[in-house]
């Protein structure tokens, strides 16, 4: 009894050396530990195939003359990378940064394995990115320029994706939406079901498009309303953190007491109201009149315990 | 790695083995063994087998050179061998975000070791800038990174929204982490007498006290990293003894709570609304939550938090109505 490993092995080694593509008898006489013949060894030979391919080895079916119509080989451009000449210090810095990055499974030290890079250990993750089951998938899609099709918010979307981002803690895809003939931004957490993915270079967008202007940095600029100016005051406690988050530049004013106004130049006022808020009683919305007004009739409400009725 | 590992596993391990003693010719078994997450006999069968395999008709010319002592492997494997392979898509995606990560950290050498391999695995792998991680740079990140490397202790000067209020307290820091896209700080708070997890981003000042950290940072011990406390695979928030569950229903336009923060499960009301139970250890914190919610949610539940809400929306009504608090 051949151990399946052995074989799987030998596989690997006979079908990566011929250049031409050999029937399953070929295969079954070279490599040792196939059935006889007939449908067990048929069977054998595609549960090999696909253990294989679940391992990222492709073996590719190419027709043959003969009576089983059929060759298998292993392309060496498939199976191999080309040479990437890593010096050791830039392999370290490879190793280190697998072992310091958390992705919730085990594909870097893999991709590393198959690098030939030494796996190092004892190394403490200093970073959790959350990785999402469709961010691989939709990874291969933007780094083959081809288009993607999912569902969102209840809508079916076609996209050309350009990036795949991070930031807040959320994983992002930015793209041109090939429908609205616009730049869009979907959160890769809120697909729903799994992206499909097109042909190669089926992804077109015009040359203007700039995927990295795309994602807004601030959450109200993250909206398509008209630019509103608004002037929020934040209590001195509060006003170093905030002037932090939002920079110098945005500082319209500041108090005596050491409290500060800033201007945020707003596309989503709903996103604004939030950001306000989470600052409690250290600050209020001074101005325009129509935004101020806008939040005490949202406090108005909150305080009697009005539900809105869609 | 369990012993009994599936064939397809085994193979993918078999290979790296391979690859690795293929490039570099002899390896101790203990060193390589670890390396693989094996044990020495795992890994001595394992090369046994794969002194058996080669190519047809498998006479030993034609078998791997491969020869294991109980000390060392030593191995005559050829270039082919040798050659990096093909990445799968997870796999690419994985070292490419590894990399990335390490970049984003502010002070991290643009031109460095890491940015020059990153630059030849992205033209092998053909995708330059398409995958971007931002990761942030609060004011004192600098600071404390600083402070953990060097081990020196510091005085804190932090912002806690649950109690909402501004303090000063002596800290050992060990380790700044980053988890959900934001950075925080692990140390040890002579004020709390314990552990503790501080935002970075909420850090109003730092400075050294002179003196170095007393407690023994998570370095110290031994096991995995995930074994040990604040490992960043432990979640953020996680609940103390002290909270309270809150019920929450919510209709459509608060339903962005249930990805925006960790809950304790989800339910539909009969009217069609959503009901979220959330731990609530700061009430400073939960009234915050409940005006971003404003008129789309409703507390059920327990009684003494049914009118945080309503209350906390007239406390900041009375500001805005107020004369000359804001506007001058």
């Amino acid at each position: 009894m051949v151990d399946r490993l052995e074989r799987l092995t030998d596989l690997v080694l006979v079908l990566l050396r011929d250049e031409r593509p050999k029937p399953l008898r070929e295969i079954a006489a070279e490599v040792p530990g196939y059935p006889a013949e007939g449908e067990a060894r048929r069977q054998a030979f595609e549960r090999d195939k696909r253990t294989l391919r679940d391992g990222g080895v492709e073996v590719t079916a190419v027709p043959i003359d003969g009576r089983e119509q059929a060759g298998y080989i292993i392309r060496p451009d498939d199976f191999y990378l080309p040479a990437l000449d890593l010096a050791p210090d830039e392999q370290a810095a490879l190793n280190l940064a697998v072992a310091g990055v958390h992705l919730g499974d085990p594909s870097g030290r893999d991709a590393l394995w198959r690098l030939g890079l030494p796996a190092s250990a004892g190394v403490r993750p200093f970073a959790d990115l959350a990785a999402l089951p469709a961010l691989p998938v939709l990874y291969d899609a933007v780094r083959r320029r081809a288009a993607v099709t999912f569902h969102y918010r209840g809508d079916e979307r076609h996209v050309a994706p350009a990036l795949l981002r991070f930031r807040g803690g959320w994983w992002y895809l930015v793209g041109f939406d090939l429908d609205k003939e616009a730049s869009r931004t979907f959160r890769v957490d809120r697909m729903e079901g799994s992206a499909t993915v097109g042909e190669p270079g089926s992804a077109e967008m015009p040359d203007s498009f700039d995927p990295a202007a795309a994602l807004p940095e601030e959450p109200w600029r993250m909206g398509e309303e008209e630019v509103v100016g608004v002037d929020v005051l934040v209590d001195a406690g509060l006003a170093p953190l905030v002037v932090a988050e939002v920079g110098e530049a945005k500082v319209c004013d500041r108090r005596a007491d050491g409290a500060v106004v800033v201007r945020l130049e707003v596309t989503n006022i709903a996103a604004l109201r939030s950001w306000v808020l989470e600052l409690g009683e250290h600050a209020e919305v001074l101005a325009p009149d129509s935004v101020r007004r806008a939040m005490v009739s949202w406090l108005e409400a909150t305080a009697a315990g009005a539900r809105v009725v869609d | 790695m369990p012993a009994r590992a599936d064939a397809g596993h085994r193979l993918h391990r078999l290979l790296a083995v391979l690859t690795c003693l293929a490039r570099q010719g002899r390896a101790p078994v203990a060193e390589l063994a670890e390396r693989f997450g094996l044990s020495p006999d795992e890994l001595i069968a394992d090369l046994e087998l794969a002194a058996c395999c080669g190519l047809p008709p498998y006479t030993p010319d034609q078998l791997m050179e491969i020869m294991v002592d109980e000390q060392e492997v030593v191995a005559n494997l050829g270039p082919e061998l040798a050659r990096p392979r093909r990445l799968t898509a997870a796999e690419g995606f994985a070292l490419a975000t590894a990399a990335r990560a390490i970049e984003a950290v502010p002070g991290a050498d643009p031109e460095g070791s890491l940015a020059r391999g990153l630059d030849k695995l992205e033209a092998v792998l053909g995708d330059r800038d398409r995958l971007r991680i931002d990761l942030g740079e609060p004011p004192y990140l600098a600071e404390l990174r600083h402070a953990v490397a060097t081990g020196a202790q510091i005085e804190l000067g932090y912002y806690s929204v649950s109690s909402d209020e501004e303090s000063l307290r002596v800290v050992d820091p060990l380790s700044v982490v980053v988890i959900d896209g934001r950075w925080y700080m692990d140390g040890y708070c002579h004020r709390a007498g314990d552990m503790r997890r501080f935002r970075v981003d909420r850090v109003l000042s730092v400075r050294l006290t002179g003196e170095q950290v007393t407690q023994g940072g998570p370095d110290a011990g031994s096991g995995t990293p995930d074994e040990r406390s604040g490992g960043v695979s432990e979640a953020a928030f996680v609940p103390g003894p002290d909270a309270v569950v809150a019920r929450v229903a919510v209709d459509d336009g608060g339903l962005w709570l249930t990805d925006a923060l960790p809950n304790l499960g989800v339910d539909e009301l009969a009217d069609g609304r959503t009901v979220i139970r959330l731990a609530v250890a700061s009430t400073v914190w939960f009234d915050r939550l409940l005006l971003r919610l404003g008129p789309h949610a409703e507390v059920l539940g327990p009684p003494e938090l049914v009118a945080s809400g309503r209350l906390a929306a007239a406390r900041l009504l009375d500001r805005y109505r107020g004369s000359g608090t804001g506007r001058s």
